[in-house]
């Protein structure tokens, strides 16, 4: 390869790359989320970053951070504790990029100055090359397996860029396999070495060593005579001790390109001829710079966010509780760095309490994963767009019926303060005039609503049992056992607290119970006390015939935006 | 609850499953017995008296299988747990009581709670009386209470007053007036609004939503200020004497270790033969749960509790299919006349128990020897019609323990 071509590439993905890390370093201070956030100016965050990192630095603090290096960064402790099997993945990718990179890219400046007997043809060298390259290439082939056997349903985002990236690591690792295999077999790569070493590439001078090259290196001389002279070997290996053994070991080594190389034999001659070892070295090279410089443009920049985010978290982690120990410049910087962070697992989305609302709605604006990108998307003004109205509507109905059970954040592998960001994205939507679907769905009295989702739906049977009949509140077994009690009304606190005529609630649980049972489903959606439930549960709790009166408002609540929305009017502000 | 109280009064490890379900619409006040024999409708000032001419009309009975000392140690020991957590009752005497209804009816019955007993002696003197009730609590009505009793109550006179701070409310809630009023504020508003309606009234009655957690210290505070005893009248059900009765057993209860499972459902039992362990599985908690007990006691009630459940065939029992002492066919479940005084066959199924209350099984002997049934499940009863329903639960839970305690023993489990 050409050295100045190589340079050039080189120099250019690396100038590429660096530019990328600086632009999207540099939104963890330009990026504003939450309402807190607009106060804070760009330097104040970057001031904040320097004080943190220098009291973090010169304090006990410090021994935290190590300690999160050496667990969270490189042992992956958080995503240990979740999922064994996605942990081991992660650990064979990050174990073995690392190492490839070090050991391989790197040699001329880690290997050859570590090692001064380095070379890439000999032991160890030869097997771990192929070990960190299989390290890799199984940990992916496990996450593509587990993101497989996952449900392939509205839980996973679509990321063309980032699939586009996982292809090319693919590709730089196969490339590398057969670029190493085909220099196994190559007789021309023979030739090439021994006119070199010794002088000569007559066959006829070099057939001992030929003899010894084809049966223990893998050579696929065409013109090998089959079965080989034991004898010629051993001569050969005389030969081979004196000019070849400093520099290449058996290859049998390379537990993966030595076999391939053995299966590419019958090609041989016509890869030879096509000069595949030139190309295949020209494919491998240019693929990874090209993944060196599109890195930053992709999800994959969380390989730098995700462990910085780790590190900040260690270096404020001795206060009271995560987020505690942030400025609210730290905090700001802190939320948009998390959207770089976000490593995009979908831990967090199969944790999600409000799930199933989710997939019943479908609307997956419900989920982490996708909540993140739509704060990002807001913070970065492409949420709000006319005509897109709907998009922002299911963005903001997700955000606002988030139960904040806070299981997204305890279980994020990377430690991601998510209730944070949600709370602050919330802000945001409301500052944009999204509403929250208590507030659109209390604009109207409930009978209003029912009579206008008559109107506008051309439904006239308010009792739907076929499209509802897995639910609770259309089931009729879930209030067979109903006397009406009025014990779920009486111990009801928002009932009790409801003693203004302008803000009462309309409603009680008991007669939204009765309402249900009546088969008037959707009279009672846009009802005051659905909203207003505080999700106690004394009402379920209390309940002589055990009717799960709370969870039946929760379901409503997800109903009441799913067909109540439906009907809406909504524009995006100016 | 009385069969898990009892038991952990004894010091027996006790888990116990399920919601008390109908402990809600309790009204607060024990029966014991207060009919006898129902078909006569004969009330009894004794209902130990009661208890002694039931064992003698009905031996099988439940009832008359508890003798009167075990009866009397019962409801002692369930009276005195209530008032260890917070629910005081007048002391128990050896007779019945009368108290009023919400409609001004009179009702015979035993424990009485201490903030209701003033009412009991009214109705025998009678003296000038004051009942007060608030607009928009629609499961009360002095008026109505008035208009029963006034032609033979000529001091009973009523009034109407709004809850304070819930003026603007068109509909109240008993539980929410208590809670209301376990608050100084409201309290001494009320206080301000009944004291000029007094005039010469000695006695004055509210329906009962003075206080819910801290009841008695509410009705103390309004005795305080009113100057003259003040009673409490029990409302429909579900009414908050029924919540403080659950509150109170629930805390009594859990302060003496019980367990308690009150989501979960019983969905199977099976006994290891020969007596050993039984297994329980449960549903309706999180990831289920499965209990290993020596002694089961089914206390599951009757049709409303769902231990029997009834179809056109006839009624089972719900949990392990035991044999349900019933009518020969559905046609003679009910009288012809659906208020007949004698009742009505269906409302005296149940199951039937050897000497040492275990249920029978098909072969009529005990279907398990750590199996026990208590209460309401229990066949040749009316409790409803012969007012004895919370002895019966007390009774026969104290009855049925002391049998697993004895069985324990001699296990060698204590």
């Amino acid at each position: 390869m050409s050295p100045v071509l190589f340079q050039t590439a080189l120099y250019a993905s690396l100038a590429l790359c660096a530019l990328g890390l600086v632009w999207r370093a540099s939104a963890w201070f330009r990026v504003r989320i939450g309402t807190d956030a607009r106060a804070v100016t760009p330097s104040r965050r970057i001031v904040a970053l320097f004080r943190g990192s220098a009291s973090a630095l010169f304090s006990r603090r410090l021994f935290a951070v190590l300690g999160a290096f050496f667990l969270d960064v490189l042992l992956l402790r958080r995503l240990y504790t979740n999922e064994k099997l996605r942990w081991l993945a992660h650990l064979l990718i990050v174990v073995g990029f690392t190492l490839l990179v070090l050991m391989h890219a790197l040699a001329p400046i880690v290997s050859a100055k570590l090692f001064p007997g380095y070379q890439p043809t000999l032991d160890p060298y030869l097997f771990l090359r192929d070990l960190f390259g299989l390290m890799v290439l199984t940990g992916a082939a496990l996450m593509v397996l587990g993101r497989r056997s996952a449900r392939r349903d509205l839980t996973q985002t679509r990321d063309r860029f980032g699939a586009a990236f996982m292809v090319l690591l693919a590709f730089v690792l196969v490339s590398g396999f057969l670029l190493e295999a085909c220099k196994i077999a190559s007789p021309r790569a023979f030739y090439r070495m021994t006119d070199q070493f010794i002088g000569t590439s007559d066959p006829r001078k070099l057939a001992p060593l030929r003899a010894l090259w084809a049966s223990e290196f893998g050579v696929a001389f065409a013109d090998m005579k089959r079965p080989i002279d034991p004898l010629l070997v051993e001569q050969g290996r005389k030969l081979n001790s004196e000019s070849c053994a400093s520099c290449h070991a058996k290859p049998v080594s390379a537990f993966v390109s030595y076999p391939l190389a053995r299966m590419l034999a019958p090609v041989t001659s016509v890869l030879d001829e096509g000069h595949a070892e030139v190309w295949l070295l020209y494919l491998h090279v240019f693929a990874c710079f090209l993944g060196l410089a599109s890195l930053p443009f992709t999800r994959f920049f969380h390989v730098v966010a995700a462990p910085i985010s780790l590190l900040v978290d260690a270096a404020a982690r001795d206060r009271a509780s995560p987020g505690q120990g942030f400025s609210s410049a730290g905090r700001a910087s802190r939320r948009a760095l998390a959207l770089d962070a976000c490593v995009r697992c979908g831990i967090c989305d199969s944790r999600c309490s409000v799930a199933p609302l989710a997939r019943y709605l479908g609307n997956p604006g419900l989920l982490p994963s996708h909540k993140l990108l739509a704060t990002g998307a807001l913070a970065g003004g492409r949420l709000l767009r006319t005509g897109h109205e709907d998009e922002a509507l299911r963005a903001a109905d997700g955000a606002f019926l988030c139960t904040d059970c806070g299981r997204c954040t305890s279980r994020c592998p990377v430690g991601l303060d998510l209730a944070d960001l949600w709370e602050a994205g919330r802000g945001d939507l409301a500052a944009a005039g999204l509403p929250t679907p208590a507030q659109w769905v209390q604009a109207r009295p409930a009978l209003d609503w029912a009579e206008f989702l008559q109107a506008r739906s051309g439904l006239h049977d308010l009792y739907d049992p076929d499209a509802s009949s897995a639910l609770l509140s259309a089931g009729r077994s879930t209030f067979s056992r109903c006397v009406q009690c009025q014990t779920c009304t009486n111990v009801c606190p928002v009932v009790a607290h409801s003693i203004d005529t302008g803000h009462g609630i309309d409603l009680t649980p008991q007669k939204v119970m009765n309402l249900l049972r009546l088969g008037l489903r959707d009279l009672a959606l846009g009802s005051r006390m659905v909203w207003d439930c505080a999700n106690c549960y004394q009402c379920q709790e209390s309940c002589p015939e055990g009717i799960r009166v709370a969870d039946i408002m929760c379901e409503l609540r997800g109903l009441s935006v799913q067909r109540l929305g439906s009907v809406r009017d909504w524009k995006a502000p100016a | 609850m009385a069969a898990a109280l009892f038991a952990a009064e004894r010091g027996l490890s006790c888990i116990q499953i399920g919601n008390s379900g109908g402990l809600l619409f309790a009204s607060g006040l024990l029966d014991l017995l207060g009919v006898h024999p129902v078909a006569e409708g004969r009330l009894w000032r004794s209902p130990y008296e009661g208890l002694a001419a039931l064992a003698r009309d009905e031996p099988d009975h439940p009832l008359a299988r508890v003798d009167a000392a075990s009866v009397r140690n019962a409801l002692e020991t369930f009276v005195a747990a209530l008032g260890s957590a917070g629910l005081a009752y007048a002391p128990l005497a050896d007779r019945n009581r009368k108290v009023l209804t919400p409609i001004g009816t009179v009702k015979t019955t035993f424990g009485v709670p201490r903030s209701m007993v003033a009412g009991s002696y009214a109705l025998e003197a009678r003296p000038p009386c004051l009942l007060v009730d608030f607009r928009g609590l629609r499961e009360f009505s002095a008026a109505q209470i008035v208009a029963t009793l006034g032609d033979r109550w000529p001091g009973l006179r009523h009034q109407q007053i709004e809850f304070p701070g819930y003026e603007a409310v068109p509909e109240l809630y008993a539980a929410h007036l208590a809670r209301a009023l376990e608050s100084a504020e409201t309290r001494g508003r009320t206080i301000a609004l009944v004291k000029p309606l007094l005039g010469d009234a000695r006695v004055v009655g509210f329906p009962a939503v003075l206080g819910l957690a801290r009841a008695g210290a509410v009705h103390a505070a309004f005795e305080a200020a009113l100057r003259i005893p003040v009673f409490e009248i029990p409302t429909m059900p579900t009414s908050v004497p029924g919540l403080r009765l659950q509150g109170a057993l629930e805390s009594a209860v859990s302060a003496r270790g019980v367990q308690r499972r009150q989501q979960a459902r019983v969905r199977a039992l099976s006994f290891e033969a020969d007596g050993g362990s039984a297994t329980l599985e449960l549903v309706g908690i999180p990831g289920g749960e499965r209990v290993l007990a020596r002694a089961v006691v089914l206390a599951t009630g009757r049709f409303s509790g769902r231990g029997l459940t009834a179809d056109r065939g006839g009624a089972c029992e719900s949990i392990l299919g035991l044999p349900v002492v019933q009518p020969d066919s559905r046609e003679a479940w009910h009288q012809r006349d659906f208020l007949d005084p004698a009742g009505h066959a269906i409302n005296r199924a149940g199951l039937s128990i050897d000497e040492n209350w275990r249920p029978l099984g098909a072969n009529g002997k005990p279907a398990w020897p750590g199996l026990y049934a208590v209460g309401s499940i229990l066949a040749h009863q009316d409790w409803m019609r012969a007012k004895c329903g919370s002895g019966l639960s007390i009774a026969t839970a104290w009855a049925a323990v002391d049998q697993v305690a004895r069985q324990l023993r001699g296990n060698g489990a204590g």
